[in-house]
């Protein structure tokens, strides 16, 4: 936890640089800090990204290159031979001096290394070693030092300005900090959109508490069915009136549908209700109607759950054409022969009226895909089919382009129901694979625990094998995520290329699994290796991904905290 | 069944009960509505021919070019050809109206020509195996597909005429071409710039090698430039292709006829108003450029004014008074317009009248006949005053160029009689020198509708044209110079004259001597002048101002705008912050600063959907349990878990409707996807 503590303080510490330059703006008294100080911060930047700043400073080479900057500044400032001769020593005298001041112990410091230094200008092999001495005493304090300070140590001080600038500088920094995390906290209100978004992603603006979840806070399947069955909406008389308010609708619709139109509807809720309602309305109408009429004929009207995992362009036109061609031939295969298969029929024997194809959710994501939305669009656009699609995301429209669009011919109506999503939902799935715990599918790791006790020895060695990786690349992982962090006040592509990086690493690759395990000597062939991985994606212990270059990534689906306990077990040996 | 995927609807037993209960609430407003869709239907069926007629039209003109460009490489199909005949088809950025176009372009290449004509579309064909096979079946009309895989597989299955063919293979047309004679095959490519421009290479190379025992036309859409198009194919590519350039009309040319043929059309009935007008119109050069577009939204316009009005019943042709119900007569009666004739009716103390209208549906079916006879009259000459001017001001060349549509919508909501456009188009013509004059009155009296089929009608302006046209020709013929006389308004009859006086400088205008023939030919132009400014005053009115103009314009754009052009983010987005909008319940309300505050009160949904709102780009799930717990338990304390349930199913929701997404930065958090409003 020690990383994320620093993590913390390094942000903070970023959040104040901007602001502390522009307060000592207006206070000009400081002009060689603010110089001295801008520079600093790309040290600083530097300094993170090579590693945890205290080693750094060990290192000489380092810290003189965040310290060249400052020398140059300093040398119009104050043009005294000395410096001269400190800016010839390869590690820059400043970070010694506004190092060594620090304390009474220092002071003594200071005077040794002055009287080196004047008194030894040629002399560089003493002034290295002085230099590798103060830096000891300063990393050695920095220890015992708040963290909060840390921040400032890399500031060059004159030593001149040291005593009045110095403490006001930074007196001034807490206090603009403060003022700034008071404002944080009550987030200005009635801002416009645009505004609002600028302001909750402003660089630094993302603070969230590190809070998280009890494990067993969110319900499983069972438990949230049982506390949704004793649940009564107290809005339930409001939801009837408006589904009341869209059944005065319906013969509209019918209109609308008659005339060649298709219908879309949209808004908040589920809208099956609706559909349900109104395809059993439309179903009577056609009943009504000549060719139904008095004869034992009924109807046709297909309805489609876009909405069902996995449903695919051949379940949805292979029950069109069950609909739409009464000879039962042997269909074609291919979706889009299938489609010019129905358009064909219905053009040259075209059914009475059209048929009614109702799809729940035409945007859900299986229908999203390429040639799903250009077919219903070509079958849409047929006079002898109607559609009358439902939709649910806000965006919905942005899938279909001008000539979809025209296609379609669709109106859209509004069909705000707030019913819940009980079918095109799996709450209690969903919520889990949002919180990144999908692993409580299995049972949690107790699950995995009982799956691996029924399993042989080398597929538990396999397991153990995948979740160090697993646990080993999120530690590097994580050692990006920190210097992530401390660079807030870099541009946000950076961070989000960073995260996207980490994102898409996330997981072992096939072939590093692979030879792992063959060098552990857990398989020896391929064969024997997927047969083994089989097992657990049998019972969804790891899940397969593929990153953005399209190598294949194994998961195991838990968290950082559970993968750590379930290595323990795993290479305690007699855990399972 | 709502876990199945597909199925076919079946009704179950309890469907019966709601339906009837339902039946009852309609009684009463629907009694007409199957007369008054009678009338929808005739009047549309006869605008769907209008449009067809005037679409067709529309692109005949280059139609015609590319049949004859077929029909003569068809002839010159006998020699040997260098290269394969290709017409690049510039039809501009709209692309939904392609389709329609090759559509209406391959009737025309069938029937005025001998060949066969098929469309291929980017979306049949990913690859140069599935484009051959598309072409393959849909020239030859094969309709067995995957057999020939199953062949395939089955070893090779030789026929009479040695192995049997890949069902991608050429040969398949060529043996289809022995069967049918056919001059030329034509190919169109209806959307080039979607095809991989590989794909396009490879078809090019493989039709040039079969262009010897195939008779190939190819023809390409093109929506960018042919520039373009000429830059994705390589050199060898194009040197195959011998090309030729038709550019379509554009659609908003074509809307603009269709405009003329529909809505400005005198004898449209019911007319459009001009808020739907323009909104429509709005929409069209904005968003769709698209003739089926807005084809579409007139068809609504029509299909809401009939279905909505039950006062558009009286529109019926050869009405009787039987043939209306009592309910159409109150329907009139509650009209607003009928309202406030009634009103000043009433103010003129012409109460018995009144009292008859009120009571008697006879006395009121007179009037009613009456006024729709009017109404018509007026908006019919409306229609032809717009289509007047707009003929002047193009036979004057009068700039800035003012379309129909535009000088129709704002005739049509009252604001041209005076209005500035017609006081310059005045003076213009004030202007105008005699052989101007001439040709514009020539314009006007050859004025007629546009052509709709055989009944292209003239277009009759009361004022006497053909006489000043007589008086006129006269007076050309008369003079003797080579000039064109000049009225005294004309600009070159005036000189200015600065003279220095005292220092100052006078400007005076100066009237040249105007000559005898001059002078008569002012006379003509003023005579004229008066009679275009009095029609003008005459037929522009206000429809607003009609009695019953409700019947006979359509002018809402409630459900229009809704219909076509929805806001579904904002649907939502309202639903989830401010649910009482929909729900209209008392618990919810709205607190009196008009601000929505969160109470427990409110769907779980719309709750955490606010909470989401005050949060920052990256949420703490368990922060927001908290805040949602606290919110929530204030009722009841005993079990959080009904609590956490439709917490989860709250934030379910909020995934399913894409407003959050799985974070990696930090444990328990979720991304923000939207924000509200943007």
């Amino acid at each position: 936890m020690v990383s994320a503590k620093r993590k913390r303080h390094d942000e903070e510490g970023e959040h104040v640089s901007p602001r502390k330059l522009r307060t000592q703006v207006i206070e000009d008294d400081v002009l060689s800090e603010l110089e001295a100080q801008t520079p600093s911060r790309r040290g600083r930047g530097l300094l993170q990204e090579n590693g945890t700043p205290r080693s750094i400073l060990k290192k000489s080479g380092l810290a003189n290159e965040f310290n060249n900057t400052p020398k140059s500044n300093r040398r119009l400032l104050f043009a005294t031979p000395t410096k001269e001769a400190r800016d010839e020593t390869p590690n820059g005298t400043p970070t010694i001096v506004r190092n060594a001041d620090r304390s009474a112990r220092r002071k003594s410091n200071r005077r040794l290394i002055n009287r080196a230094i004047n008194g030894a200008d040629s002399d560089g092999e003493a002034v290295d070693e002085e230099e590798t001495l103060a830096q000891q005493i300063l990393s050695d304090n920095e220890e015992e030092e708040d963290e909060g300070e840390d921040t400032e140590v890399p500031v060059p001080e004159t030593p001149s300005k040291r005593r009045p600038g110095r403490p006001k500088g930074s007196g001034k920094n807490q206090l603009a900090s403060k003022a700034r995390k008071e404002r944080e906290t009550t987030p200005p209100t009635g801002l416009p959109a645009h505004e609002e978004y600028f302001w909750q992603n402003r660089p630094g603006g993302t603070k969230t508490s590190n809070n998280t979840l009890l494990a067993h806070s969110l319900l499983n399947h069972d438990e949230f069915f049982e506390a949704m069955q004793a649940y009564t909406d107290r809005h339930e008389p409001e939801k009837e009136f408006l589904l009341e308010l869209h059944g005065r609708a319906y013969d509209q619709w019918i209109f609308e549908l008659e005339e060649g139109f298709n219908i879309c509807l949209y808004g908040y809720g589920s809208k099956r209700a609706i559909t349900g309602e109104f395809t059993a309305r439309m179903y009577r109408h056609l009943l009504d109607q000549a060719p139904y009429k008095g004869t034992m004929r009924t109807p046709k009207i297909v309805v489609i759950n876009g909405y069902a995992p996995g449903i695919t362009l051949k379940d949805i036109l292979t029950t069109i054409a069950s609909a739409a061609c009464h000879n039962s031939g042997k269909l074609p295969n291919q979706p889009t022969s299938l489609l010019s298969y129905i358009l064909d029929h219905v053009s040259k024997d075209p059914p009475t009226h059209p048929i009614l194809v109702v799809i729940h959710s035409v945007d859900s994501p299986s229908l999203r895909k390429s040639p799903a939305p250009a077919i219903l669009a070509s079958l849409a656009a047929h006079e002898s089919i109607n559609l009358l699609c439902t939709a649910d995301t806000p965006n919905f429209p942005l899938l279909w382009d001008v000539g979809l669009r025209a296609q379609y011919k669709f109106l859209f109506h509004d069909a705000t129901t707030f019913a819940p999503y009980d079918v095109e939902i799996d709450v209690v799935e969903t919520v889990n694979e949002l919180l990144g715990r999908s692993g409580r599918r299995v049972g949690g790791r107790d699950g995995v625990g009982f799956v691996l006790r029924s399993l042989p020895e080398h597929a538990r060695s396999l397991f153990r094998i995948l979740v160090t990786e697993q646990l080993a690349l999120s530690y590097m992982d994580d050692g990006d995520g920190t210097e992530e962090e401390d660079v807030t006040a870099t541009p946000k592509s950076k961070k989000s290329a960073h995260r996207n990086v980490s994102e898409a690493t996330q997981g072992v690759e096939y072939r590093t699994l692979y030879h792992k395990a063959r060098d552990e000597f857990v398989c020896t062939s391929e064969v024997a290796f997927r047969t083994l991985l089989k097992e657990f994606h049998d019972h969804q212990m790891i899940e397969s991904r593929k990153d953005a270059m399209g190598t294949e990534r194994l998961v195991v689906p838990f968290r950082q905290e559970e993968l750590e306990t379930l290595a323990e077990e795993l290479s305690g040996g007699d855990a399972f | 069944m709502e876990h199945e995927r597909c199925y076919i609807y079946s009704p179950s037993k309890s469907d019966e009960r709601p339906s009837k209960r339902q039946r009852t609430i309609k009684l009463n407003f629907q009694t007409d509505l199957s007369a008054r869709l009678d009338i929808y239907r005739k009047v549309w069926t006869q605008q769907e021919t209008n449009i067809q007629t005037t679409l067709e039209e529309a692109d005949s003109a280059t139609q015609g070019q590319i049949i004859d460009f077929v029909a003569t490489s068809a002839r010159s199909q006998d020699e040997l050809q260098a290269s394969i005949q290709t017409g690049l088809i510039v039809a501009g950025p709209s692309i939904a109206s392609h389709g329609p176009y090759f559509e209406r372009l391959g009737r025309r290449i069938r029937n005025e020509t001998d060949s066969s004509y098929i469309v291929l579309t980017s979306a049949e064909s990913p690859n140069l195996k599935t484009f051959l096979k598309n072409l393959i079946k849909k020239i030859t009309s094969r309709t067995e597909d995957d057999e020939d895989d199953e062949g395939l597989r089955n070893g090779v299955v030789s026929s009479r005429r040695g192995p049997r063919l890949l069902n991608f293979d050429l040969g398949h047309v060529q043996e289809w071409l022995k069967r049918n004679q056919v001059q030329s095959i034509v190919i169109a490519i209806q959307d080039s710039e979607a095809f991989d421009t590989g794909l396009l290479i490879e078809m090019i190379d493989l039709f040039y090698s079969w262009i010897d025992r195939l008779p190939f036309v190819l023809l390409f859409g093109i929506a960018t430039s042919a520039e373009n198009f000429e830059d994705r194919l390589s050199g060898k590519s194009l040197r195959y292709l011998d090309g030729q350039q038709f550019d379509v009309t554009q659609s908003d040319e074509i809307i603009e006829k269709l405009f003329r043929a529909t809505v400005a059309h005198p004898d449209a009935e019911p007319h459009i108003g001009p808020a739907l007008c323009r909104r429509i119109l709005e929409r069209q050069k904005d968003h769709v450029q698209n003739v089926q577009d807005f084809v579409h939204g007139l068809k609504y316009a029509y299909m809401s004014h009939f279905y909505a009005n039950p006062a558009t019943i009286f529109l019926k042709s050869n009405p009787k008074f039987s043939d209306f119900s009592s309910d159409a007569f109150d329907a009139v009666r509650n009209l607003p317009s009928f309202r406030r004739y009634v009103e000043e009716k009433v103010e003129d103390g012409n109460t018995r009248a009144v009292r008859q209208l009120l009571d008697s549906n006879k006395a009121l079916y007179t009037i009613i006949e009456g006024f729709i006879f009017a109404a018509q009259d007026s908006l019919s000459s409306q229609n032809v005053a717009a289509i007047v001017l707009t003929r002047i001001r193009e036979s004057l060349g009068i700039t800035p160029k003012i379309r129909l549509s535009s000088i129709w919508t704002r005739a049509a909501s009252g604001e041209l009689s005076g209005s500035p456009l017609l006081r310059e188009t005045m003076l213009s013509i004030r202007k105008t020198p005699s052989d101007e004059l001439m040709r514009l009155i020539d314009s006007l009296i050859s004025l007629t509708t546009e052509t709709i089929g055989p009944e292209a009608e003239p277009i009759v302006i009361p004022i006497d044209l053909k006489s000043l046209r007589q008086e006129l020709t006269a007076l050309v013929e008369n003079n003797a110079g080579s000039e064109p006389l000049r009225s005294q308004d004309d600009v070159r009859n005036e000189s200015v004259r600065t003279t220095v006086v005292a220092q100052k400088v006078l400007l005076s205008k100066h009237k040249a001597a105007l000559t005898e023939q001059d002078k008569a030919y002012s006379q003509i132009v003023t005579r004229f002048c008066d009679d275009l400014g009095s029609y003008f005053r005459f037929a522009l009115v206000d429809p607003k101002s009609l009695p019953l103009h409700e019947i006979m314009v359509y002018d809402l754009r409630s459900p229009h705008t809704e219909v076509f052009q929805p806001k579904p983010r904002l649907a939502i987005e309202r639903a989830l912050a401010t649910p009482h909008d929909y729900l209209g319940c008392d618990c919810c309300g709205v607190t009196q600063d008009g601000e929505n505050t969160l109470a427990a009160t409110q769907p779980a949904t719309a709750i955490l959907y606010q909470l989401y709102l005050e949060s920052g780009a990256l949420v703490n799930v368990s922060d927001l349990w908290s805040a949602f717990h606290a919110i929530m338990s204030k009722e009841d304390e005993e079990d959080e878990s009904q609590t956490m349930a439709l917490f989860q199913r709250a934030l379910a929701e909020l995934k399913f409707l894409g407003l959050v997404k799985p974070s990696r930065k930090k444990t328990d958090h979720i991304a923000k996807m939207m924000w509200k409003g943007l």
